[in-house]
């Protein structure tokens, strides 16, 4: 056994975290750092920086672009991107359609769509649930009806991350009603411009606008656009179900909050002295560092094995459950670090340029709001209790 | 043993509860209550008084109706159960009972509070003294006669509409000294308040205040016992709160569990959502029953009193994450929602552990009263 990285990936570190920190602008870290509300040109300053690099289509095979990175350079990529404070990659273009397009679709959608992902031409959604179809997405009811060149459709997709941006959606649809759910469904590509095409914002529990409701009234949508086979959707939405589970234990973030949890009881004073110092809840974090470093650990196991080529099966959905437990945890504790200075709500200071003075310390403001808005973890991206049905299912023989 | 409310009790809650449900009809209607000036509904307020709500949390000797642990008790569950935000914390029962408990009780001013004519604030907490009783930074000096306090108070919760505000200063020692700790009556108008609202819903404030008058109300054992007493009755009546917050989460969950339908069943009818149900059900019990040995005993001695107030609101922080956790997982993205109430009711009731103690502070509060 070695837990060691090689000296090959520890260069492969320092030439990431070089260029993240040459090219990501001084306002952009501040604001992620902040918990700041980022804009659509935030994003694609840093998806363009990437593009230009070579680096946004860091999951592709080299032959469409992509880097041909093994899991453990993924899994140093994604660490340094945390690390360096960069806002997220999003997924939807790049990480998810990118690897069913590569698959399962036809060289005319290669080639036009592929180029545009990597150059970021696109702004890509997710159009997968819908208001009757959570956590059993086979029973989903937007339908897509034959017209000859085309595709009438009609229904409703929900939580639908910054669909606000998107300029095209990839959708599972019906296209036949009459047969068991999981083989009536194709995978069709939208474009949001299309008429009939209505995004209606959600508003969180947190006061934030980032999930939408998309909305379809008898929108045309040309032949060309379906994916694969008709009434074969089912099999590649699931083939990029595995894609959206990737570095899903989110071990980054979770290692990141963790710092910031430290520092924030350092700071956070009890009956005049650091809560650091006060033995019940300095365990507390201390257990939450165990736990964290054991996954860390079963986290590289699982990308060390992917990187001999081996598929991760079952270990992806607990490496999910655990994950966002961990990652909830951390939200939890920053919490409770807070006491009383957990209660002000200042929406207007995750805005670009808020200068006022924040209540209490700043890094106070974001605490609560993001503690809320992770509940979220364990419910999207398939729900901790479809996790364990899947892993159940699949390891017991029962 | 009883465990029953006698027939007058049973009134208060029938009136009070109904008299909230139609004012409190859907989360909307307190949305719109939370945008007024004040952060919530001066309508609603002078009702309630008119109603004698506010009577029930004061005792007869100072002119209410009620103002026994049972009362306070009845009262803020229906204020939990509806997410009311009017002042009946920091008026109706902080500041009363502050005023209640001097050696000349201000009675005209109680009497101005149950007639929905004066508000209050009690502004103790500080940006540092987290939970604590005589942790105290903001001094108070005696000039000429006059009590000239400096400083500044931080959430205090409805302060910006307050026209008095009882200010916890110190009038000698070190910072976190239980002796030389005082209480003021000021008038809110010589005050700075920055006025913002809390992340579950509530109007606060920060205050700070250079050489401003202050009247002396007590002083030194007088005032510790008062800070602890106040802050022990806003504990028992945020644990009621807290009681009536989780069983409408839990109704809640329970006919979501029923309607909404994946795989072809409600999604209740699987079991291990079922069992999930039974432990929240079997937490609130026990919740609610500590919280009812609270409120049976907080006309005890002071220690038997606090012990059983730090009993219940330990309960209340650690059950409270529980069901404001599991009813937002047991439904779903749903509850991720701001249209939906679900989410408000999860918000304040995580809240409700970081106001007048949390889980940790009545857990060492307990500790200490347990072994005397």
């Amino acid at each position: 056994m070695n837990f060691e990285y090689s000296e090959k990936d520890e260069n492969f570190r320092i030439e990431v975290r070089e260029w993240l920190k040459a090219t990501l602008p001084h306002y952009l870290k501040e604001k992620v750092k902040k918990y700041q509300r980022l804009t659509k040109e935030d994003y694609e300053l840093f998806m363009n920086n990437l593009s230009k690099k070579g680096w946004l289509a860091w999951h592709w095979p080299e032959e469409y672009g992509g880097t041909g990175w093994n899991a453990i350079e993924k899994h140093i990529f994604e660490e340094e991107i945390v690390k360096a404070s960069a806002p997220r990659i999003v997924p939807f273009g790049v990480n998810m359609l990118g690897p069913v397009l590569i698959e399962f679709g036809s060289e005319e959608q290669k080639n036009y769509y592929l180029p545009r992902i990597l150059n970021n031409e696109d702004w890509w959604a997710q159009g997968y649930s819908e208001p009757g179809a959570g956590s059993d997405l086979a029973s989903l009811k937007t339908t897509a009806i034959d017209k000859g060149d085309h595709y009438l459709v009609n229904g409703q997709k929900t939580w639908t991350t910054l669909g606000h941006h998107a300029d095209m959606i990839f959708c599972l649809v019906k296209t036949d009603l009459n047969i068991k759910p999981q083989l009536g469904i194709s995978f069709l590509l939208i474009d949001m411009k299309s008429p009939g095409v209505e995004v209606k914002p959600i508003i969180t529990l947190d006061g934030e606008h980032e999930v939408n409701e998309v909305w379809f009234t008898d929108v045309k949508v040309p032949k060309k656009n379906l994916v694969g086979k008709e009434n074969e959707g089912w099999t590649y939405a699931k083939y990029l179900l595995t894609f959206e589970r990737t570095g899903i234990a989110g071990v980054p973030n979770s290692k990141s909050a963790l710092n910031h949890l430290k520092m924030v009881s350092r700071k956070s004073m009890k009956n005049g002295k650091p809560l650091i110092d006060d033995p019940i809840f300095s365990s507390e974090v201390a257990e939450l560092e165990i736990d964290l470093l054991a996954m860390e650990i079963f986290n590289l196991r699982t990308v060390s094995a992917a990187a001999e080529g081996k598929a991760p099966g079952m270990e992806s959905s607990l490496l999910k459950i655990k994950g966002t437990l961990v990652r909830q945890k951390t939200t939890e504790l920053l919490r409770k670090a807070l006491g009383p200075q957990a209660l002000p709500y200042l929406p207007e200071q995750f805005d670009e340029g808020w200068n006022e003075m924040p209540i209490g310390p700043e890094y106070a403001g974001p605490i609560a709001k993001q503690y809320f808005n992770m509940r979220k973890i364990s419910i999207y991206g398939g729900s901790n209790e479809i996790q364990k049905n899947i892993v159940a299912k699949a390891s017991f023989g029962l | 043993m009883d465990f029953s409310l006698s027939e007058e009790r049973k009134m208060l809650q029938e009136t009070v509860g109904r008299f909230f449900e139609n004012n409190y009809k859907d989360i909307k209607k307190r949305g719109e209550y939370l945008k007024m000036t004040d952060g919530f509904s001066r309508e609603f307020w002078k009702e309630s008084s008119n109603l004698g709500v506010i009577n029930g949390l004061v005792s007869p000797a100072f002119g209410g109706l009620g103002g026994s642990g049972e009362d306070i008790c009845i009262i803020f569950e229906l204020v939990g159960k509806s997410l009311c935000i009017e002042p009946f914390l920091s008026s109706g029962l902080l500041s009363s009972t502050i005023l209640s408990s001097l050696n000349n009780p201000k009675t005209d001013l109680i009497n101005q509070i149950i007639e929905g004519k004066l508000l209050m604030s009690f502004a103790h907490m500080e940006m540092n003294n987290r939970y604590e009783d005589h942790f105290i930074e903001t001094k108070a000096k005696l000039e000429k006669e006059t009590w000239k306090l400096n400083g500044s108070k931080s959430f205090v919760i409805n302060g910006d509409s307050a026209d008095k505000v009882i200010i916890s200063a110190r009038i000698e020692g070190k910072v976190n000294d239980k002796k030389g700790i005082g209480l003021f009556l000021v008038d809110n108008n010589n005050i700075n308040n920055r006025p913002y609202n809390t992340i579950d819903g509530y109007r606060s404030t920060e205050m700070s205040f250079e050489n401003i008058n202050g009247e002396l109300l007590c002083k030194d054992n007088q005032a510790l016992k008062c800070i602890i007493k106040t802050n022990s009755a806003g504990a028992l009546a945020l644990s009621a709160e807290a009681v009536g917050i989780m069983q409408v989460c839990f109704d809640l969950t329970l006919d979501y569990l029923k309607t909404r339908k994946q795989f072809g069943k409600s999604i209740g009818a699987f079991q291990s959502i079922q069992h999930r149900m039974v432990d929240m059900m079997l937490e609130i019990e026990q919740v609610r029953s500590a919280v009812m040995l609270a409120s049976s005993t907080f006309e005890s001695n002071p220690t038997i009193r606090d012990k059983n107030v730090s009993a219940a609101k330990n309960l209340v922080g650690r059950v409270g994450k529980l069901i404001a956790e599991e009813s937002i997982q047991l439904h779903g993205g749903i509850a991720m929602t701001w249209e939906y109430s679900v989410a408000h009711y999860a918000k304040r009731l995580i809240m409700i552990d970081h106001l007048m103690g949390d889980a940790d502070y009545h857990r060492d509060r307990f500790k200490l009263l347990s072994s005397i």
